[in-house]
């Protein structure tokens, strides 16, 4: 084994090196620990809630204080974490290797995407220090413009992390389009590069309309230019077609990026070509289009028009077609496979069932009728967590699973691992499965509170959810724990036997420069039909 | 991975040739420009959603702004598109000076276009044609009766957003002139001053549809 | 490592300069002759007009590779959605509830707390005879 290969990690030395890097794989990292940082506190918040709903009454939370907790849950959780982590960490590591490329188009810009974030958090952490907010977090008009609470800053913090989201995007774009090497046409692209270039086209185009969105609250609350205000002529209503018409299609930045992981793993762990490659590739530009299409699905109590109910509600069914598509695609890919049940495959199943039971829980919501009983209901909380948490946390811990040894150079323990993945998917089952039940059953969302005849329910759910961040919370510290001084593997490792770029021609972790020499390209990202790669693990 | 003698040193390292990088840099350039145009949008939005709802309101606040100084910052804009067009014109026929020339003309209109703006807003702020709660013009009965304070909250949103880019555009310009004139940008390369170039096309774009939607109503 | 950049000729560049200032005189003058609701289509058709110049001959795109094109094209696309969406909830709103129907509070109440007062922010009696004169610097 060499033992003093140059690697990203270890080269160039120094605070500053990595303060002021260009290198994309050191700028994902640094998202990756932000992301994870962020992610930990937004859970804690979500911890916390569960206690205080264990029992009804106030038990340790005032109403008031319940009120914080879920806003900066909610906003923390969305934009600290699931907006930025899968393309800022796993995308910046790997997009450049899977094109053959040096680094992304614009490394200066996506160094400038990190501190931007940075700033944001900073705000964020302001706001809770402050005394945090109130209101939500979509910051409904009339009660944000008149919250006493720290609106101010946490909506300037996102107006900034959005400009994060929005440079990242670009970078992509210009990455995607101009930095392939010879011969790696579309088509022979991995799935998670589409998947990065639908999330970033959604974030260069919706992106914008939250930032000018913020930008107007502030404006009303500071200077009360009345645009939301009915006592002087404006509309809250308009308020929420401006914070939804980002807000819905950022539902997709979230889960697109997940798809293009579950579409990695599960034919390098199938040991078998994807089935369907252009109908993935197509409804993931098909899946970013209709998503623009659909905002006012969140607004069906507030007061919109009848008409434009209907045609949400009519354009809202077909955003769940291509979808479909994916999964049966990737069912088809593992039918007939060589299926090993590796962590990442149980990350990967886990996310079958889960967001196949929350994408069709949101087509219930997509109907006008369902959806007046439903709204702002427990329904609602329990289908954005299995969509979000059940599919795009559960994708993101599969991803980081798949891609660790070849990031880090390390290899965990995966009895853990999978341990902790059984974990998860009960822990996450138990939480979330009683919650569409109180839905159904009249619980309202952000209550601290309730009657007596939801008690059963919310203790099994807030049981399973100390199960569920315990399991996260061990799979997580079970992959840093295999960091640890002499644990490193080869650097030509490649335990699942996978043949993008990423695995083939760079070294575990990757070189600083990514490639020797630039790669040439010799079968498709999946050829399994064609192409020998037998998975090496050498320490 | 070792750079050879003939590599430009305009050229950076993670692309292959000087084509790749313009043509990566001018993706790039258009993908903001996409952003911006949502970015404006959202408040296209507010503009017509409330003109579509208060349509005397708009038509009679629209008296209280004054078309000439709205035509001359249109002549201004156009101009200083011009001059920015024969800047990169004049850099590519290798002329440094005349593109200087353009690049400081393209400067001064734009401060001329900021000039003027201020002209504007600070007769508003003196008379009390302000945005929301703090409109107190009383003037004529007519203008008085529509409640224009949501005209103004947009106009001043509106100009104020485009002002605030017409400012940026006037540093970035600044950049310009220093870079062209120390050499940094030559024949060979001037792709950030096509970038801002296009960037400055976009603020008069923005004011093509500002003037005729705010000064030309009814 | 010179490579061949399309020049703008200069006679195009003074011609797409002078079509616009025209097209600016032009607006103007058909803002004051009374079209009714074509009003604002011609504004905004002229205003079209203009943009599209800037944006094929100043901005280049005519030239360019078409995929710029494309992404300036589908930025007034989506654009167009979110307008235009939006404006089918604002403008039916009322098709079941026709009390929502009405403008929200044409003439909000907090005016009648503020004194009268001129152009030039001094009080006048509300029941006084006093003119508001008419300022130089509007029409």
């Amino acid at each position: 084994m060499i033992e003093n290969q140059k690697n990203y990690l270890t080269y160039p030395k120094g605070i500053m090196s990595w303060l002021l890097t260009l290198d994309h794989k050191r700028i994902g990292l640094m998202y990756l620990f932000g992301g994870l940082a962020f992610f930990f506190l937004g859970g804690l918040l979500a911890l916390g809630m569960r206690l205080e709903l264990a029992a009804p009454g106030n038990d340790f939370m005032s109403n008031d204080t319940y009120n914080n907790v879920y806003t900066l849950h909610g906003a923390i959780m969305v934009f600290l974490f699931i907006i930025p982590a899968i393309p800022g960490a796993l995308g910046n590591i790997l997009l450049p290797l899977m094109l053959g490329a040096k680094d992304v188009a614009f490394p200066r810009l996506n160094l400038a995407s990190f501190y931007l974030y940075t700033l944001g958090a900073l705000f964020t952490i302001y706001t809770i220090i402050a005394g945090g907010v109130d209101t939500g977090w979509t910051f409904y008009t009339p009660y944000s413009t008149t919250s006493t609470s720290n609106v101010i800053p946490m909506t300037m913090g996102i107006f900034i992390i959005g400009f994060s989201s929005i440079l990242t995007g670009l970078n992509f774009i210009a990455t995607i389009h101009k930095m392939r090497i010879p011969g790696l046409t579309w088509y022979k692209l991995p799935l998670f590069v589409w998947a990065l270039y639908g999330t970033s086209l959604v974030q260069i185009t919706a992106t914008p309309v939250i930032a000018i969105t913020m930008v107007l609250l502030i404006l009303e609350r500071l200077l009360g230019i009345g645009i939301f205000d009915p006592a002087l002529g404006g509309d809250p209503v308009l308020y929420q077609h401006f914070f939804w018409f980002y807000s819905h299609p950022a539902v997709y930045i979230m889960i697109l990026p997940a798809f293009g992981i579950v579409s990695e793993i599960i034919p390098v762990h199938s040991r078998k070509k994807i089935w369907g490659y252009k109908f993935i590739a197509f409804s993931t530009l098909s899946i970013a289009f209709i998503g623009f299409l659909v905002w006012g699905h969140h607004m069906f109590t507030s007061g919109q028009s009848v008409f434009s109910q209907i045609v949400f509600s009519f354009i809202t069914y077909f955003v769940g077609i291509p979808t479909g598509v994916k999964i049966f695609s990737w069912i088809l890919t593992m039918y007939r496979g060589q299926v090993s049940f590796t962590p990442p495959m149980l990350y990967a199943l886990s996310f079958l069932f889960l967001f196949t039971i929350g994408g069709l829980t949101g087509i219930f919501l997509g109907a006008v009728a369902l959806d007046i009983h439903l709204h702002d209901t427990y329904f609602v909380v329990a289908h954005f967590h299995y969509v979000m948490q059940g599919g795009t946390i559960v994708a993101f811990l599969g991803g980081l699973h798949h891609w660790w040894p070849k990031s880090m150079g390390t290899m965990y323990n995966q009895t853990v691992a999978n341990i902790c993945c059984l974990g998860v998917f009960l822990g996450f089952n138990g939480t979330f499965f009683p919650q569409f039940l109180l839905g159904l059953r009249g619980m309202p969302r952000r209550y601290a509170t309730y009657d007596p005849q939801y008690a059963d329910l919310h203790n099994y759910s807030s049981f399973w959810s100390a199960i569920l961040g315990l399991s996260i919370f061990i799979a997580i510290m079970n992959l840093l724990w295999s960091l640890r001084k002499n644990n490193k593997l080869d650097p030509g490792t490649n335990p699942w036997g996978a043949m993008t770029l990423e695995w083939t021609h760079t070294t575990s972790p990757p070189h600083p420069h990514n490639f020797e020499e630039e790669p040439v390209l010799e079968h498709g990202p999946y050829d399994y039909d064609k192409v020998i790669v037998e998975p090496t693990f050498k320490k | 991975m070792s750079h050879d003698n003939s590599s430009p040193s305009f050229l950076q390292h993670h692309f292959h040739d000087v084509k790749q990088q313009y043509e990566t840099a001018k993706l790039g350039m258009w993908a903001f420009i996409l952003t911006e145009v949502l970015t404006f949008g959202g408040l296209f939005v507010a503009y017509v959603v409330y003109r579509s709802w208060y349509p005397e309101m708009f038509i009679n606040a629209n008296l209280l702004l004054d078309v000439n100084k709205g035509l001359l910052n249109t002549v201004v804009l156009i101009t200083s598109s011009l001059t920015m067009a024969l800047a990169i014109w004049a850099i590519q026929k290798k002329n440094k000076n005349l593109s200087l020339v353009m690049l400081i003309l393209t400067f001064i209109l734009a401060f001329m276009f900021l000039g003027i703006k201020y002209l504007e807003y600070s007769h508003k702020f003196e008379v009390g044609q302000l945005p929301g709660e703090y409109y107190s013009y009383m003037g004529p009965e007519i203008a008085h009766i529509n409640n224009p304070h949501i005209f103004f909250s947009i106009y001043f949103m509106m100009t104020g957003l485009h002002g605030l880019h017409v400012a940026i555009g006037m540093g970035l310009i600044g950049w310009l002139i220093y870079a062209t004139a120390k050499g940094n940008l030559h024949s060979e390369y001037y792709t950030p001053m096509e970038m801002i170039g296009i960037f400055w096309h976009l603020v008069d774009l923005i004011w093509i549809y500002l003037f005729p939607l705010f000064y030309l109503i009814g | 490592m010179a490579h061949q950049h399309h020049i703008t000729p200069l006679s195009i560049y003074l011609t797409i300069a002078a079509t616009l200032l025209f097209l600016s005189g032009v607006t103007v003058w058909v803002s004051y002759v009374d079209l009714g609701a074509m009003n604002i289509v011609i504004a905004m058709l002229i205003a079209t007009t203009k943009a599209t110049l800037v944006v094929l001959f100043f901005m280049h795109l005519l030239w360019d590779d078409k995929k710029l094109l494309t992404i300036f094209v589908m930025s007034l696309m989506f654009l167009g959605i979110f307008i235009t969406i939006t404006l089918l909830d604002t403008e039916f709103r009322g098709g079941v509830n026709p009390e929502v129907k009405d403008s929200i509070n044409k003439r909000a109440a907090f005016y009648d707390s503020l004194p009268l007062t001129d152009t030039h922010g001094n009080p006048v009696d509300e029941h006084g005879s006093s003119h508001p004169e008419e300022d130089e610097d509007h029409h």
